[in-house]
Order: C-alpha cells, then structure tokens, then sequence
C-alpha cells in the first residue's frame, strides 16, 4: 500500500454546512450515479470479507468443508502459541527498528538536500528512485549481495561476523531485512521532510543567524520543532506499513532461518493451505484491532499536527 | 554491509559538515560542497544494487558465476535476457502486469473522483457525508487482515485471476484517492459549476466539462500512487491468482527463482527486465512524481 | 470436533453464510473463468495428480483412456495448489494423491464424495482399513480408495556389505555393531541429508519411532486423549517416543560428516556413487539412484529398533489414493475415469513401475530385487504407518526432526511437540 497520511477533512471547517442559510435543495439523481457504484464495489470487496473474516475465527473452519462455531476457542490457543507470538515479536520489534532508521536517514537526507548543493533536482531524483522499484526484486537482488558479495568482502577484510552470510545467521538476519525495508521506504519518508522544511519561511533562518545561531542550534531549535509534525506522521505511517512487512522478507529470508524472521502476514498467510484457516483469522482480527489502535493514534497525532 | 556504513557514517557527519550553510536557506553564502560530496557517497547506495543488476544480467552464465559482482561483463552478453524472456514467458508476465496496472489506475481516477465530487458537493447530507467516513475506514485496513476471505470470495466468483487483484487494487486505493479528491474539490470555486448549471447544463455533464478538467492535477496524484501501489505489489496478486501462467511481473520473479538455480544472469536479466518499465516511467516523469508524492502524502 | 451443534443447525450456518456470501459476491463477477467444456459433448473432467516421478507416466494413462472411449476427457493438473483450489471452492474433479495429513483435512470436513458403491472398492486388501482409518475418516463414507503402497526401510549397497563380509542385522545391537565395523574400515556407514527436514522426518524418524512405537494405537489414544497430552497425561509423545529419538541421535552419529549441508538430490547420487553404505530412503529414492548408477545392487531392511528379531516391520504409506470431491459437477464422468484406473492390469502396471505394492487382493507380486527383501513383511501384515504422516501440517514436525538430528535435545523438542498438539486439540 501506498505510503499515506491522511489529515482527517472534520478538522477543516467542513463541519459547517457548505452554504450556511441555503435553502436545502433536493440532491441531484447524478450524485447518488456517481457514489453508489464505488459503495457497493468497496462493500463485496472490503467490509464483506472483514465480515466474514471475523465470523470464521470463531469457528474451526479449515477454508472448505463443513465448520463449527468454537467461540473464543481460537484466541485463546493464540496467546499461549509461541509461533504466532515470536512472529508478533519480530514484526514489532523490526518496525520500531526500521521506523527509526528510516526517518533519521531520511531526515538528514532532506536537510542536505534542500540547502545550497549542486545538481539538487539530479540528487533529489536519485534519492527518489528506490520508490518505485518492487520490493520483492530489490530483495532478490540483495540477497544475492549479502549472500555472496559480502560474505567475500568480510573474508577478504577479515571481519568475523561479516564472512558467512548474514540470511543464514539467525540472530543478524533480521538486519538484512531492515536495510532493505530502509532502502525502499526512505524515499517517501524523504519526500514529506523536504516538503516540510520547504515550508519553514526563510525569514526565520535569517533572524536565527543574524542572531548568531550556530547551524547545529538552528537545526535543533528551529528545523526539527518546525517539522516536528512532519516527524510523527512520518512515524506513525511508517510504523503501520512495516508491521504488514511481507515482499521484502519473502525475497530475503523467507521467513528463515528457521522461523526467526516470520512475519505477522507470512503467519496469517499460512492458514491459506496449512489448515488453520479459522485460526489465522483470529490472528488477521487481532492484527486489525492493532491496526485500528494506530488509526487512532495516527488520527490524533496528524490532528495535532494542524495546530502547529 | 558496506551500503550501510556509508549511510550511516554520511548521515553522522552532516551535523558539523553543515555549519556554514544552514545560513543557506534564505542567504546567499556559497554553495555547501561537503554537503554534495556526501550526498554524492550517499547516493551509492542507491546505485550499487542497480549497477550489480545491470552488470550481472549483461555477462555470461559462467561470467555471472565466476566473476565478481561489479566486474564489468565481458563479452557483453544478451543470452541472460534471451533465456529469461522464454523461461518467464515475459511478455504475458508484462502484458498482464500492464493490464493490472492501466485497469486499476483508470479505475481508481474515475471512481474516486465521482465519488469525491459527489461527496463534496453534498457534504451536507447524512448519506454522503457517511460515505466518506465509510470509504475511508479502509485505509486502516492492511491486505493480511482480508486477505484469507479475499482469496475464497474471489474464487467463489470466478475471480481469482488479474481481474480480481486489479478490482481489489482499485478498491485498496478508494479510500486515499478519495480523501485527496475530496479535499481538492472543496478548494475549487463553485461559480463556474454554478453558471453551467444556469445555463442548463446536467450535473454529469458539469463535471466532464468543467470539474473533471480541473481536478487534473490531484488526479495525477492519485494515479501515480495508484500506478506504484498496483505495479509494484506482491502480496495481493501472489495470493488472490490461482494460475502462476496469469501472474504478474513481481510473482513470476518468485515462482521462478528456484529455476533460475545458479544462471544468476538469467536471474538478474529476469528482474532488471521487471524494474525497468517503472524506472524508464519514473525518469520521464520524476519532477512530477515528487510533486505529486508529496502533494499527496501532506494532504 | 467437540461440540457439535445439531447437524441441521450446522448446515444451516454453513449454507447461508458462505452460499449467501457467495451469492452476494457474484454481483461482482466481471469475468468469470468457467472452463468451457470440450466440444462434441465430451465431459472434461480436472484430474490432479502431482507426484513428480510419475506424471508423465499419467500423461501416458491419460491418452490410453481417450483412446478407449469418447465421452470423457482428461485434463491433468499437476501444479496448482491443491488446498487453494478447495478454498476457492472449485476443486479438481478428481484427485490422486499422497494420502496423508493433507489429505485427512478433506476427509474430515466432508468435501469428499462417497465412493463406497464403486465396484473396485471390493478388492481393496482387507488390512490396509486401519491403515486408512486412522490418517482419517468420514463416518458412513468411503472417502478415497487406495491405489499404491508404499514400503520404505533402509536402503544398502549389497556390494558394499559383502565386502567387508557383514549381513544386514537383525536386532539393535547388531544394527550399532555393523555401523562401527563399517566405519573402523573406513566406510561411511549412513548416507544423511539433513538439509531437506522431510527426508528425516520420513526416514531416520519414522523408522526409528515405527520400531518401537505401535503407532496406529499411539496416534488413537492420542487422539482420544484431546487436549490432555503430556508428562502428567496417559499419552505424551515425551513419554513414547524419547528412547526412539534418543537411538536415532545415536545412529545419526554414523552418518557422513557434511550431512546438514546435503539435500536429497545429493544423497541420491552420494549412494548411487558407494559413497555411502546405507541410506535410509524409500523405494521412490531408487529410480533416482539408477539414473546415475543402473548397475548398482541395492538391498533393504527393515530397521531393527529392538533386540528381538521378529519386531522388525516396515514402514508403509499409502502413497496414492483416489478421491472425488463433493464440489465436483461432473462425478459420474470421474467415477468413469477411476474404474479404468482400478483395471487390475492398469493398477498393477503403475506399481511395477513406480515400485509400489498392490493394495488390491488380486494385486501381483513385487518384482523388484530390492523390494522382494521386503515383500515377506508386508505379506504377513509386518507393517506400521510412519508418523510423521500422521502429524498434521499445522505442526511444524519436519523441522523438529531436522533440530533433533543436528543435535537438539530431545526431552525439550518433545514437549514442544506435546505443547502443540495439545493447542491444537484444544482448537480443533
């Protein structure tokens, strides 16, 4: 999915009718044409199967044949199943990891890019480009690099834990993934600082210095309070789209090695065809709820972003 | 991880190289050279993995297992591209891949951008103003959370095929495109829909000549989000297609991976050939894929 | 499944939810993919069948039954995944395939169709029933017929063994004292690849579990037992299959020293080269091993796990069994289909060539020199059902029997595997 904020419209002064004191006109037929359609598409398409979803994680279904209601049966079993707790583990651990790599590269990226620096659309572009490469491909690329590339230059350099690859190092691989995550997602991170720094008025930059503000200063008591919105919609955002973190493993580790870098969405993916249909769907609604959970905080973290 | 450090070590270093030029937004100093050189260090990154693409899918089988990674191919050799392009069937991968895309960023426009403009020209109705809230529930809704019904639903029906994954793309972007398009037709001056209107103009007819024209912009927003998102998605069509002969560019790359075995040029002819339609899109385009990128994710 | 809500109910639920949905969902139907049945009136039926070493020998099968009549054709599938497609709700019309943990999910949630009114039925050897019961059953169906049989046990190079002029043994003690005699001149004893987890599961594991452990009975009381699993219960795999597992620790000491770096397709040339003196493979290993070696003389014996010689049996599985789901619109078309594949001479054909034993009591004997070292033990009922077959897909078991041979300790692995079982009892 795309990565999105979304500054919730209510906080405009949507809440006032459009035309205070217009007599109510009748809706056009054309408007109801217009918005139906997308209605009922995104009904059978979204809310349908979230339905059904959560219907069937209370029951033992297999995906086919016949089921039976079990009640909670399923969460339960899932709280005490070290699979579906290590891949929770993982998955939380690796966003919040990744979350912050991200943004402090993509930060400093953006500072550097929108001061005086040459070729700054060439540069700009180039830090963009990582956008719009699949993250699966990346991932196969790097995972010939890291399993044959750098293993060769760790021996040749005589580096220990660099010399055997790093995929099949159960407590470093999960590093390999966060790089590749990192590489793929700073673009748009980077792309929401610079517009955020653009938007400072210069003025501000010429009475700090004129002041005598050290350069380190004005970062620190100017760009970063000034972006600070900027920072936790960044993180929010980024934080939510690592937890779904899925094309970049499958290109890596698989999962591997052993289960050690087991995603939240491999986890539930595998009730597909191993049988645990009605099980994972417990697992995808507790992940829902997670997510809701962030909606939430991301609603009001991009809400006291307006008040700066 | 020789990428890493040099990220890591440029990004720490940019505090001090900074000094001089943080007067630079507003005045008139020279240019930061030592912010350049490291962001041309920095750039590597972003360059090593494609060059190792380009140049292992260049060489020869027994090249591309002997030699180093950055060796220069030589002889420069097409026979990766040539056997990768049988193997994958590329251009039913490609044609596929497009189909998915064009459907789901047609799709996307269109239908977020009625349902926005009916949505903002109604905001005072109940039913519209619900709507919205409704549509937009789904960005908080990751694909893994759906994804076990997706797959049965879609199968019941016969959709288990690129029709399905474009149809569920265009219905995973609804929710963004059309808080985008909302939010921009609230900006937009009423007194031309208005005089249109006077003049007997239908509303659907206002909006093709008028509002639709104006919306031009956020819509290339939304379609290039919705280009990324569809062409470059794995997740969805891996699991939603039932026949890996129907899948899109980025599956075929795993259905494939074990049979490119140890023909690392096949392998790497293979995935530059799936990256370079959305790099050569994105170089043509760039300056409007940054605005647009960034129009859309500060809405 | 406990707690059953009265059948009607529960058809019910099932019908209007997931018919309902299913309805409801049509409406988005832009292009369905229904496959146009072939012309002039022929039924095409979907015959899934993916044992790799065979599908061509299908595809032969498959063109000899056109040929035979004109009312019926056959499309074989070979690669699409199989659950997806029940999930999916559009099946193959006819499937022919390992009978196993998989296979027991479709069993017994009732996706398959009765076939108990099917002649062929009738000539299915008698004790072969507990064999098939206790993977998995549908009350009052005949959910699959079984087609092949398969009997595994350890593999070696006769060559080899008369060399150093040993015989294959027939207690434990002789088992451990040929592998040291073996390897003090020099011989790699046992052949492992424990680089793909099945081939311990299936090999190594099943062997050593299946030689002391009744497991037709361990595997029923485990599943009366439900979630009561464990030290402290009557059953638990702690408790049964620790000596088992500990012995195969044992013996896997006698295996070459690069084994956790090699997979199966390395096993199958290391022994077919006499790299190795026995290698604890399947008869499905042999045609492998002749592609690089046809001269080489291989024999088979059971694993002897105890020291009195008359325990020793082999592991069998049912390696092909036939099945038609419910969801199929064109049974009578795949009824057809599988009485031609029931002909005795087509039934006996396959085994011969895929090294199987009949499962029919009119079935010919086993031909093979290999196999006919192990034909007296299945001839006399001499047999038990691996366990790792018996093991459903949701436990991880292969990569438990992957740590346990490169050295994991077994008391913990094994409550794992209590742990799990007893969850999954618990959801189940």
């Amino acid at each position: 999915m795309a990565t999105t904020a979304a500054a919730p419209p209510q906080t405009r002064d949507t809440a006032a009718p459009r035309r205070p004191g217009a007599t109510r006109r009748p809706v056009h037929r054309t408007f109801y044409l217009f918005l139906v359609p997308s209605l009922v598409l995104f009904t059978l398409a979204i809310t349908l199967p979230a339905i059904m979803g959560v219907t069937l994680s209370f029951t033992d279904s297999v995906g086919f044949g016949e089921f039976d209601f079990v009640g909670l049966t399923n969460y339960v079993a899932m709280v005490s199943d070290p699979a579906i707790l290590s891949s929770y583990g993982f998955t939380i651990g690796f966003a919040l990891v990744t979350v912050l790599v991200v943004n402090l590269v993509a930060f400093l990226l953006a500072v550097l890019l929108t001061s005086k620096i040459r070729a700054k659309v060439a540069l700009r572009a180039v830090f963009v480009l990582p956008m719009v490469i699949s993250g699966i491909i990346i991932a196969y690329v790097f995972g010939f690099l890291f399993s044959n590339t750098l293993p060769r230059f760790g021996q040749a350099i005589g580096f220990e834990p660099l010399a055997s690859s790093l995929l099949a190092n159960e407590d470093l691989a999960w590093l390999t993934i966060v790089f590749v995550t990192a590489w793929q997602a700073i673009p748009s991170a980077l792309l929401i600082y610079i517009a955020g720094i653009l938007s400072i008025p210069g003025e501000v930059y010429e009475a700090a210095s004129m002041d005598g503000a050290s350069a380190r200063r004005r970062l620190v008591s100017i760009t970063l309070p000034l972006v600070a919105g900027y920072v936790v919609i960044n993180l929010v955002i980024g934080f939510k789209n690592f937890l779904n973190a899925y094309d970049i493993i499958v290109g890596l580790t698989n999962g591997g090695p052993g289960t050690a870098t087991r995603s939240v969405a491999m986890t539930i993916f595998s009730g597909f065809t191993g049988g645990d249909y009605a099980y994972q769907m417990a697992n995808a609604t507790i992940f829902f709820l997670i997510a809701v959970v962030l909606a939430g905080i991301q609603l009001r973290a991009t809400r006291g972003r307006s008040g700066i | 991880m020789t990428a890493t450090t040099l990220t890591t070590t440029a990004a720490g270093q940019v505090p001090t190289r900074r000094r001089r030029r943080f007067t630079g937004r507003g005045g008139d100093e020279h240019p930061n050279r030592p912010g350049t050189v490291v962001l041309l260090v920095c750039s590597l990154a972003v360059f090593l993995p494609l060059y190792a693409t380009v140049s292992m899918a260049f060489k020869t089988t027994q090249q591309s297992v002997n030699s180093r990674v950055f060796e220069l191919p030589s002889p420069l050799s097409v026979e990766g591209f040539v056997e990768a392009w049988d193997l994958t069937d590329f251009p039913r991968g490609f044609a596929i891949s497009v189909f998915v895309t064009v459907v789901t960023v047609v799709g996307t426009v269109v239908l977020a951008a009625f349902a926005a403009y009916a949505i903002a020209r109604n905001w005072d109705r109940r039913f519209f103003r619900w709507s919205f809230f409704y549509l937009l529930a789904a960005m908080f809704l990751p694909f893994p959370v759906l994804a076990l019904s997706q797959v049965k639903l879609t199968g019941m029906v016969g959709l288990a095929n690129p029709v399905g994954v474009a149809v569920l793309h265009v219905m995973f972007q609804l929710s963004f495109s059309v808080l985008l398009f909302t939010a921009f037709i609230r900006g937009l001056p009423e007194e031309l829909e208005e005089s249109a209107k006077l003049e007997g103009a239908s509303t659907w007819t206002t909006f093709r000549r008028i509002v639709f024209p104006m919306m031009a912009p956020m819509s290339a927003t939304v379609a290039i989000f919705a280009f990324l998102a569809s062409w470059n998605d794995f997740m969805m069509p891996s699991l939603i297609i039932a026949d890996s002969t129907q899948q899109t560019l980025p599956v075929l790359q795993s259905v494939f991976q074990t049979q490119f075995s140890s023909n690392y040029n096949v392998a790497f002819a293979s995935y530059l050939m799936a990256m370079a339609p959305a790099i050569l899109v994105y170089l043509f385009t760039q300056r409007w894929v940054m605005s647009g990128v960034t129009q859309g994710a500060i809405k | 499944m406990p707690s059953q809500p009265p059948l009607a109910s529960r058809e019910l639920t099932r019908r209007s939810f997931l018919r309902g949905l299913g309805v409801a969902g049509a409406g988005a139907a832009l292009a369905s993919c229904a496959p146009a049945s072939a012309g002039s009136g022929a039924t095409e039926i979907i015959f899934y069948q993916s044992k790799p070493e065979v599908i061509g020998y299908f595809d032969d099968l498959i063109e000899q039954f056109h040929q035979t009549q004109s009312r019926v054709r056959v499309r074989h599938d070979a690669t699409s995944n199989l659950a997806g497609s029940f999930v999916r709700e559009s099946p193959p019309d006819i499937g022919l395939l390992n009978y196993n943990f998989e296979v027991s999910r479709y069993v017994e949630r009732g996706v398959l169709s009765d076939l108990s009114d099917i002649p062929a039925v009738e000539r299915i050897r008698d004790d072969l029933q507990p064999l098939i019961d206790v993977t998995a059953t549908y009350p009052g169906r005949t959910s699959v017929i079984p087609y092949s049989l398969m009997a595994a046990a350890v593999l070696y190079n006769r060559e080899i063994f008369d060399q150093h002029g040993v015989q294959p043994p027939t207690t434990w003690q002789e088992f451990l004292a040929l592998c040291e005699t073996l390897a003090a001149a020099g011989v790699t004893p046992i052949y492992s690849t424990f680089r793909d987890p099945w081939t311990i599961a299936q090999g190594p594991f099943d062997y050593s579990v299946g030689g002391m452990v009744d497991t037709a009975e361990f595997f029923s009381r485990l599943k009366e037992a439900g979630v009561d699993v464990g030290l402290d219960h009557s059953v638990s795999f702690q408790e049964e299959f620790l000596e088992p597992v500990e012995r195969m620790q044992t013996f896997l000491q006698y295996s070459n020293e690069d084994a956790a770096s090699r997979g199966y397709g390395d096993g199958n040339l290391a022994f077919a080269r006499g790299e190795a003196a026995m290698y604890l493979q399947g008869p499905w290993a042999l045609t492998e091993i002749a592609k690089s070696n046809p001269d080489l003389d291989v024999g088979a014996f059971p694993l002897p796990m105890s020291d009195d010689p008359d325990d020793r049996e082999v592991r069998v599985n049912i390696d092909l069994a036939l099945w038609i789901p419910e969801a199929s619109g064109k049974k009578e078309a795949a009824r057809e289909f599988l009485s031609f594949l029931m002909q005795p001479e087509i039934i006996d054909a396959y085994n011969a060539a895929a090294l199987g034993f009949g499962v029919t009591t009119d079935a010919a004997p086993v031909t093979n020199s290999t196999l006919a070292e192990l034909r007296e033990y299945y001839d006399r009922g001499a047999f038990y059902l691996g366990a790792s077959q018996l093991v459903p897909q949701s436990i991880p078991l292969q990569n438990y029997t992957q740590s346990l041979a490169t050295g994991a300790e077994p008391e913990r692995v094994l409550r794992t595997l209590d742990a799990d079982w007893a969850r999954l009892a618990f959801r189940a």
